[in-house]
């Protein structure tokens, strides 16, 4: 490695010139597809990606499921509107209000347009729900019921307007999704053909309500519309924080180092180890996800580690050789050893993160892997070509003053006071160490997994408003979707056919025992059983032709008895299925964890209602599963038929219950899945049916799970690599332990600190483990390395510790202080999650390097024995 | 050459008179489609099967029998009309059956009998613009619309076709803003029908598939009904078409709802 920086030091000026030429290549490369996609098509864009759903991979089961019931059920991602009024004693169901909600809903029907292939984008007009395009059922006069739209047309009076709220409240389906349940609001529920039209089809609908002149508020919210609100805020963290990051930095240096001139370099190493790590990033094809949108802020800090030793020491050191080439070497011969391993163990600690089943959390921790080893190579050999560059002269009067003493500066006396302390108080330290670490695993064990995407926006944030507004009124605004559906069917067509046989044979009506033993013929010509009913079904029709008047019926009867042994597989017909599925939607209400519940089993029991004159008693299943059969055609006579297939599919062996719930939190949701299955366990359903979550807030809860094991399983991967390397480096078991038990150590505080002051466990925080371990490392590389370095020229550790906490420990302060303010920018980010990040990867950092200064002379000391056992051997 | 050019003007103008006096009153030409497409004969009786099938592919059966008859008027226009559906398919909701009394002068008159649930409720409908039973034809299209909700206009005319656009009186009442109508100049059945909405997009659309000469009377019997906007399509076969059955009057009434007349469905 010294080769390289030596001829680095040789040739400085082509190193420069072949870092700028990188630059510029990578902007080039990553600008030019970006800005001119047309010409330059073979090159990858800058894509952004703001979907939670790719928290997971695109194969994973959990996904592919979601997106086949999505389709089965033809159920799309939702824009979701409420309106509240504040003022009107009616709430927004007055005339005026109503007026507008119209106006809008006929305006949200035509954001449509056609895209480049020629596919219409935008709103489904169609699965549009709002008070004008949803259907009212209900019962006029004696013996009649009525169809028609629920608001046909605005109301002409607040009269007019509040029938609309009470015939909508009337109907289970309705009330609390699209009136809210103290009637004074209304939702809209604006489908959408992708999630990546979100931003457009939004826009349109705040331009239009922006016509309207009234004191009702509009709240625009739903999953796709946080989404596109990331992709925004995430800029934001890249144009404010980054930039803060590298000027905060740079204030830093300059006062550590005093010279302008000589800063610069660092600062070069970390805008070219960013530019060339997100050049290649973009390349390669992936995408700036919430995740990756952090590389620029880790890779800024960790870029400027090494650069700090080599100019700490090289500032120190100067005022002894007076020559910047002899310095340097000096510099590099000292460091490089451990700048090399610093590197390798942050790269690790971030490479673990592949190990993880998050694709974004993958592609973070191999790029920051691959920045932090560009940033090594960058450091060792612009730095010096950068130092060679200057002028001699520039560095007169350079450097730690050495005829005043070391000791003038605070930071150099604070650190030997430190040092003397860490002696004279070894056990002390220790014992405060067995004392914290009990506190932190009291901690750990009340932490609290928990996320929730919408609450990664500021509580101020209009999504959080929104949601905070209309979770208090409606239902729920987040979603989560449990399908039924029976087992499959595998019977043998010829075993279905045996059995129809028997059945027909054993049947009291005659023509059924006559036809019995065509059976078997018709079997071998049909290809399946729908076949096999109707060529039999044809059968039958052929001999009532001829039959007489009287058979008729008889023939009649024996003709419904085939037809129906096809629908007997339409198991969600059946009165006893839907039964239980209103028990479950009630267990479920009961829970407190779902706002509101909406199934076919709703449906049933609504039409049957309203054809019973709207009488309360008859809200319930019918009996038959011929009245259910019923009840159900009579639904599909509506407006909106196709409003049935969203609850059941056609063939009626798998059904869908639409669950509201008012809180997105991760949390809740685990919850309700627990209960669930314990519903299931307790009250066996009926004909073997099984059941499957899917909907975003159920997908969520699935890769928090894989993050939460998956971040065990990388830091587990870490800690022991890096101990592995720590052995390899010190060539010595003891050293090696020694060298983890600081990080060990602070870890296990902050985790010990997030449960005790209730943080959520969510995304951030399970990240900063792994990432952290790699960083947190090289403090105590430096210190020991340095230590061991030292000690040979010391008879023992008292005086070896002198020199230690002289210009050692002075380069791991100044690091522990540019990095843990270099990550504060992360606060000035307007969503949550970057401030965590910021908050506790600053946090770990500066604990870090406390605990490297006091735990390792503390352990040093008690156990010097052991550990300079050799050394001891070899001088005696 | 300069002769064969005069010949083509003189045929031309020869032929202008003749273009300007086939041009037909678009009344008459609604009113003559109106009657082929729903007023053949006294009576009538045909088996129709119904294939529904969404965007995905998923199909549903129906099958019934449709009882037609018309009442006779004084000026010998059509006027009011019954008909009597018979459910035969799918098998859950056999013996259902819906009825219709159309009048000329309000709101038609709907009933449904649900024999599991024993009901004969009366349907009161905003609008007749709901789906026939999940499928993609609406009631008003099974039972026609009447011809003055709407102001019709000729547009062209081919060898083949007329090409009628008709625009409702009361745009309220209706989800499109406008259809086509492409009417056959010889049998004068509607072949095609379009509806468009208010940005001139074709939200859905009638063909008719098959014409048979049935009894003297062009009949449609195949036909296919897309929503262009769902995806999902429904087509409906005819058979065993019949005309000037004898229908007798009283089975258009609550009792017969009940109790089917077996003799006309079989």
């Amino acid at each position: 490695m010294i080769h390289i920086s030596q001829t680095a030091t040789r040739r400085p000026k082509i190193f420069l010139w072949a870092a700028s030429l990188l630059s510029a290549i990578m902007i080039a490369l990553v600008v030019l597809p970006s800005v001119w996609p047309a010409s330059f098509g073979m090159l990858n864009a800058l894509q952004i990606d703001t979907d939670p759903e790719n928290m997971l991979s695109v194969d994973e089961p959990v996904r592919v499921f979601h997106n086949e019931q999505k389709k089965t059920f033809s159920l799309y991602d939702m824009v979701v509107v409420g309106v509240i009024n504040e003022d009107h004693p009616q709430g927004v169901f007055n005339a005026s209000t109503l007026g507008d909600v119209h106006a809008l809903t006929e305006f949200a029907k035509t954001i449509q347009w056609q895209d480049k292939s020629g596919q219409t984008q935008g709103v489904i007009a169609i699965d549009l729900m709002a008070p004008s395009t949803v259907d009212n059922i209900e019962t006029e006069g004696v013996g009649t019921v009525r169809f028609e739209w629920l608001m046909k047309e605005a109301p002409s009076d607040d009269l007019e307007a509040l029938q609309i709220r009470n015939k909508a409240q009337n109907l289970p389906l309705l009330n609390g999704t699209i009136v809210s349940e103290d009637g004074r609001a209304v939702a809209l529920y604006i489908p959408i053909t992708t999630k990546n039209v979100s931003y457009k089809v939004v826009q349109a609908l705040k331009s239009k309500i922006s016509e309207f002149d009234s004191k009702d508020q509009y709240h625009v919210t739903g999953l796709p519309v946080a989404q596109d609100t990331f992709g925004v805020e995430m800029f934001i963290q890249m144009a404010i924080s980054a930039p803060m990051a590298m000027v905060l930095i740079f204030l830093l240096m300059w006062y550590f180092f005093k010279k302008v001139s000589l800063v610069v370099s660092p600062m070069i190493v970390a805008m070219v180890s960013v530019i060339a790590t997100m050049g290649l990033l973009v390349m390669t094809g992936n995408t700036v996800h919430i995740m990756s949108s952090m590389i620029p802020i880790f890779i800024m800090p960790i870029a400027v580690l090494d650069a700090i030793h080599i100019l700490s020491d090289f500032y120190d050191r100067y005022p002894v050789y007076k020559d910047r080439k002899k310095t340097i070497d000096h510099v590099m011969r000292e460091l490089s050893a451990p700048m090399f391993f610093t590197t390798l163990t942050t790269a690790v600690g971030f490479a673990s993160l592949a190990l993880t089943p998050i694709p974004p959390v993958q592609v973070f921790g191999i790029f920051v892997a691959t920045g932090v080893v560009l940033a090594w190579f960058f450091t060792i050999t612009l730095v010096p070509a950068y130092i060679m560059l200057m002028p001699e002269e520039k560095f007169s009067g350079f450097g730690l003053d050495q005829s005043a003493g070391e000791n003038n500066s605070l930071m150099a006396r604070t650190l030997h006071g430190l040092g003397r302390v860490t002696y004279s108080g070894a056990k002390l330290i220790i014992l405060m160490v067995f004392i914290l670490s009990g506190l932190a695993w009291a901690g750990i064990t009340k932490i609290s997994i928990n996320d929730n995407p919408v609450k990664w926006f500021a509580p101020s944030h209009e999504i959080r408003v929104a949601d905070r507004a209309l979770n208090a009124r409606f239902a729920g605004t987040y979603m989560a979707y449990l399908t039924l559906g029976a087992p499959e069917d595998t019977k043998p067509l010829d075993q279905f056919a045996s059995e129809l046989a028997q059945s027909m044979q054993a049947h009291e009506l005659l023509p059924l025992q006559d036809m019995s033993a065509g059976v078997s013929s018709l079997v071998t010509g049909v290809k399946d059983r729908q076949e096999l009913i109707e060529q039999l079904s044809a059968a039958l029709e052929l001999r009532m032709d001829i039959v007489s008047d009287e058979d008729w019926d008889m023939w009649d009867d024996a003709l419904t008895w085939v037809g129906s042994q096809l629908s007997a597989g339409e198991v969600f017909k059946s009165p006893e299925v839907l039964e239980y599925m209103g028990q479950l939607q009630d267990y479920l209400q009961e829970t407190g964890l779902v706002g509101k519940s909406n199934s076919l089993a709703d449906v049933v029991k609504t039409v049957h209602r309203e054809l019973f004159a709207g009488d309360e008693d008859a809200y319930r299943i019918p009996a038959s599963r011929r009245a259910v059969a019923e009840t159900l055609i009579t639904y599909q006579n509506s407006h909106r038929p196709q409003d049935l297939w969203h609850f059941v599919t056609p063939d009626y062996t798998k059904t869908n219950m639409w669950l509201q719930l008012k809180s997105g939190d991760n949390r809740d949701m685990s919850a309700l899945i627990e209960k669930v299955d314990q519903f299931f366990l307790d009250n066996p359903a009926p004909d073997g049916i099984g059941y499957g979550w899917f909907g975003l807030t159920y997908i969520n809860v699935i890769w928090q799970d894989k993050m939460v094991s998956g971040m065990a399983k990388a830091f587990i991967g870490s800690f022991i690599i890096v101990l592995v390397m720590m052995v390899f480096l010190f060539r010595s078991l003891w050293w090696g332990i020694l060298a983890m038990v600081p990080l060990t150590f602070t870890i296990g505080m902050i985790y010990g600190l997030i449960g005790w002051i209730g943080k959520d466990y969510d995304m951030p925080v399970a990240v900063l483990s792994s990432l952290s371990l790699g960083l947190a490392v090289d403090y105590a590389i430096h210190f020991l390395v340095r230590s061991r370095e030292m000690h040979k020229q010391f008879p023992d550790w008292k005086s070896t510790k002198e020199a230690v906490f002289g210009e050692p420990a002075r380069a791991i302060t100044r690091n522990v202080i540019v990095v843990g303010v270099g990550f504060m920018p992360l606060l000035a980010a307007p969503l949550l999650p970057y401030k965590t990040v910021g908050v506790f990867i600053s946090a770990i950092l500066v604990l870090a390097g406390i605990a490297s200064l006091t735990i390792l002379p503390a352990l040093i000391r008690i156990f010097e024995k052991l550990l300079f056992k050799t050394k001891t051997e070899r001088t005696s | 050459m300069k002769n064969l050019v005069k010949i083509l003007i003189m045929s031309a103008l020869w032929a202008l008179p003749a273009v300007a006096q086939e041009t037909p009153d678009v009344m008459d030409i609604v009113e003559k489609a109106n009657h082929v497409s729903y007023y053949k004969g006294d009576d009538g009786r045909a088996k129709v099967n119904m294939r529904i099938i969404d965007a995905q592919g998923r199909e549903r059966v129906r099958a019934f029998i449709i009882l037609r008859k018309d009442e006779d008027t004084a000026d010998g226009k059509d006027g009011k009309q019954k008909m009597y559906v018979y459910f035969n398919k799918p098998a859950d909701v056999k013996k259902m059956v819906f009825m219709v009394v159309k009048n000329m002068d309000r709101d038609d008159d709907r009933w449904l009998y649900l024999p599991a649930l024993d009901l004969v409720k009366r349907i009161a409908a905003s609008d007749e613009r709901t789906s026939f039973v999940g499928s993609h034809f609406f009631y008003e299209d099974v039972s026609g619309r009447g011809i003055d909700e709407d102001n019709h206009e000729l547009l062209e005319q081919d060898e083949t076709y007329y090409i009628v656009k008709s625009t409702p009186k009361d745009p309220k009442s209706v989800e499109f803003s406008y259809y086509k109508n492409w009417i056959h100049k010889s049998t004068f059945l509607p072949v095609k029908t379009e509806y468009y909405d208010g940005s001139d997009q074709k939200i859905r659309s009638y063909t008719a598939l098959k014409v048979d000469m049935i009894a003297g009377h062009p009949t449609v019997t195949a036909s296919r009904m897309e929503n262009h906007e769902s995806g999902g399509k429904t087509l409906m076969n005819y058979s065993a078409v019949k005309y000037d059955v004898g229908l007798p009057d009283e089975i258009f009434s609550e009792r017969y709802l009940r109790k089917a007349p077996r003799k006309y469905l079989r």
